[in-house]
């Protein structure tokens, strides 16, 4: 009986946490499926129902033209941050090279504030001419990600059991393939988490995409959207449809990564 | 074999070759940590040795490094009351919501593991304010906060607390808090994330032993588990500290810096200075005062961190 009443009071501590981490997306959705006059009664949800914002968000802004930018440029910075991280962080962790100071290095790196670099990226680009390119700033993003990728993937690279390795080098197997095909394979996991964290990190970007795009070839769904509210007219539905848009591909890979992406977060908190 | 007879022959010869060996060893070992060294490289070395010579120098976004100015961008920087108190309210805010999610994300935590098999779906859940873009975060809690129209302003009118709407992101106060609940709904998930994480951790073992001990419910959460997850507690708050420092994208959204100034953080100020004025030098005088209010304001917290962790050696 004791059990059971233990249970209602979680339960019940429980239900306004879930409600308030809910609400916010449940009234994006509302607002998206109320009509202009509707938006203005101030209630939860639509009076009648419509459909009408979706399609005229997508016609108002380069919506799709954002979210095939904003995808392209999240998963190639995603790929150059793990190509330059993993070698690095297992050469520091078990070949020893560089020490404890490149690590300490890197993870204070990601102290100062990103704003730091806003400036003199700005004319590093520019200089290069990758200013108001994607390839600009895939590379930006590629690099300054790397120290996230590099405090995520030391704990799985560290909890790896020593002896396989050692075995692959008695068999004569050098460093580079002993990463490659017998490391990478046992810490996929790890390396899958930390891949779509820094692709979610440059997917959710908005500082340096906001400074250094200017055109809507070249602009990300977050600077879309932001430009979208300066509007004269801003219409609060099209608004909520156009960032449910955007929400929608890190919400997909949010279900169906779940497991890797808790494990993830918490191995790198733990150590 | 006609290396080795030839190396013989000649005693210098094999010290040459050793010796490029070694330079060889060396370089192939050095190419091992050239990417990250090339990424702090371009993302923290040179910035920094950029804005230095920015802020000494007459600079525009368009034409930089026209002469030196010594101090002056400093000077007009430190004699500035709006940035000065954009940086005030930067280390408030960050201090305090800081200490106030880590509460909120410790306590959730808790329960979380208490629910045991529940707490992992609920995991997920809480995955996704943390996994959503900023901007539409500001989108979702701006359209929740608006005047003409918006949920808490309906539900209040509604349960008849106030008769007229009120400009909850128009109020110097009431903006900032709209911006603090923003952030909370971020990013309080990942600190439960975390918490959990380290809470994970405490062995079985020592809650039994407390029991078998007669400790109560208090008792072994503040003798026990509380001193138990101190080291990572610290370590979470240091980390959320960092990123509250970087508070730029909720005040773009929900406020843009206003009403006034009353809500421009000291990220945004910046920004503002350099991306719509062109004052590159003084923006970059004011990144390096920043910086240097950060390092000053975490230093006591990286100082309580590494005490816990050299108690738990």
């Amino acid at each position: 009986m004791r059990r059971v009443g233990h249970h209602l009071w979680l339960g019940l501590a429980t239900a306004p946490i879930v409600g308030f981490f809910a609400l916010p997306i449940l009234y994006l959705i509302a607002v998206s499926l109320k009509t202009k006059d509707d938006v203005l009664n101030g209630s939860f949800w639509p009076t009648a129902p419509t459909l009408a914002n979706w399609p005229a968000a997508f016609e108002a802004a380069n919506v799709i033209g954002f979210i095939v930018n904003s995808v392209t440029v999240s998963l190639l910075a995603g790929l150059l941050t793990i190509a330059l991280t993993l070698p690095s962080a297992y050469a520091v962790l078990r070949l020893k090279i560089g020490g404890q100071w490149l690590s300490d290095v890197t993870l204070s790196s990601y102290m100062a504030p990103p704003i730091v670099a806003l400036i003199p990226l700005f004319f590093l680009l520019r200089t290069s001419g990758l200013l108001d390119t994607r390839a600009g700033l895939v590379l930006i993003y590629g690099l300054a990600n790397v120290p996230v990728a590099f405090w995520l993937l030391t704990p799985f690279l560290r909890r790896m059991p020593l002896e396989i390795e050692q075995a692959a080098a008695i068999d004569g197997a050098g460093p580079l393939r002993i990463l490659l095909q017998i490391v990478v394979p046992i810490i996929a996991p790890g390396i899958v988490a930390t891949f779509i964290i820094v692709t979610v990190l440059a997917y959710n970007e908005f500082l340096f995409a906001s400074a250094f795009t200017f055109s809507d070839a070249t602009r990300t769904l977050p600077v879309g959207i932001s430009l979208f509210q300066g509007d004269r007219l801003v219409n609060f539905g099209q608004m909520a449809a156009a960032s449910l848009a955007g929400i929608a591909p890190v919400y997909l890979i949010a279900l169906f990564m779940q497991r890797y992406l808790v494990s993830g977060l918490a191995h790198g908190a733990v150590k | 074999m006609t290396a080795f007879t030839l190396d013989a022959l000649e005693p210098g010869a094999e010290r040459h070759s050793a010796r490029r060996g070694i330079l060889a060893a060396r370089l192939g070992r050095a190419l091992w940590i050239a990417p990250v060294v090339f990424a702090l490289a371009v993302t923290t070395l040179y910035p920094t040795v950029f804005l230095l010579g920015l802020a000494f120098s007459k600079s525009t976004l368009g034409k930089p490094f026209r002469g030196f100015v010594g101090v002056k961008h400093f000077a007009t920087a430190l004699q500035d009351p709006i940035f000065l108190s954009a940086i005030g309210r930067s280390v408030a805010y960050a201090l305090s919501t800081s200490l106030l999610q880590l509460a909120l994300g410790f306590l959730i935590a808790l329960l979380f593991t208490s629910l045991l098999k529940g707490g992992r779906f609920l995991m997920s859940l809480v995955l996704l304010p943390l996994m959503t873009p900023p901007v539409m975060v500001g989108i979702a809690w701006k359209l929740i906060f608006a005047p003409a129209g918006g949920l808490l302003n309906g539900a209040l009118i509604n349960y008849g607390v106030i008769s007229q709407p009120i400009s909850f992101l128009g109020h110097p106060l009431l903006a900032w808090l709209a911006i603090a609940v923003a952030d909370l709904w971020q990013w309080t998930p990942f600190i439960v994330i975390l918490c959990f994480a380290a809470l994970s951790t405490i062995p079985e073992g020592v809650r039994e032993a407390a029991l078998v001990d007669g400790a109560n419910g208090w008792q072994r959460f503040w003798h026990i588990t509380l001193p138990l997850v101190a080291a990572p507690l610290s370590s979470i708050y240091l980390l959320k500290l960092i990123l509250s420092f970087k508070l730029f994208d909720l005040v773009y959204i929900l406020t843009f810096g206003g009403p006034g100034f009353a809500t421009t953080s000291a990220g945004f100020s910046i920004y503002r200075r350099a991306i719509e004025q062109f004052d590159v030098g003084r923006a970059a005088a004011e990144t390096i005062v920043y910086a240097l209010v950060i390092g000053l304001a975490t230093l006591p917290v990286v100082r309580l961190h590494q005490r816990f962790e050299r108690r738990e050696l």
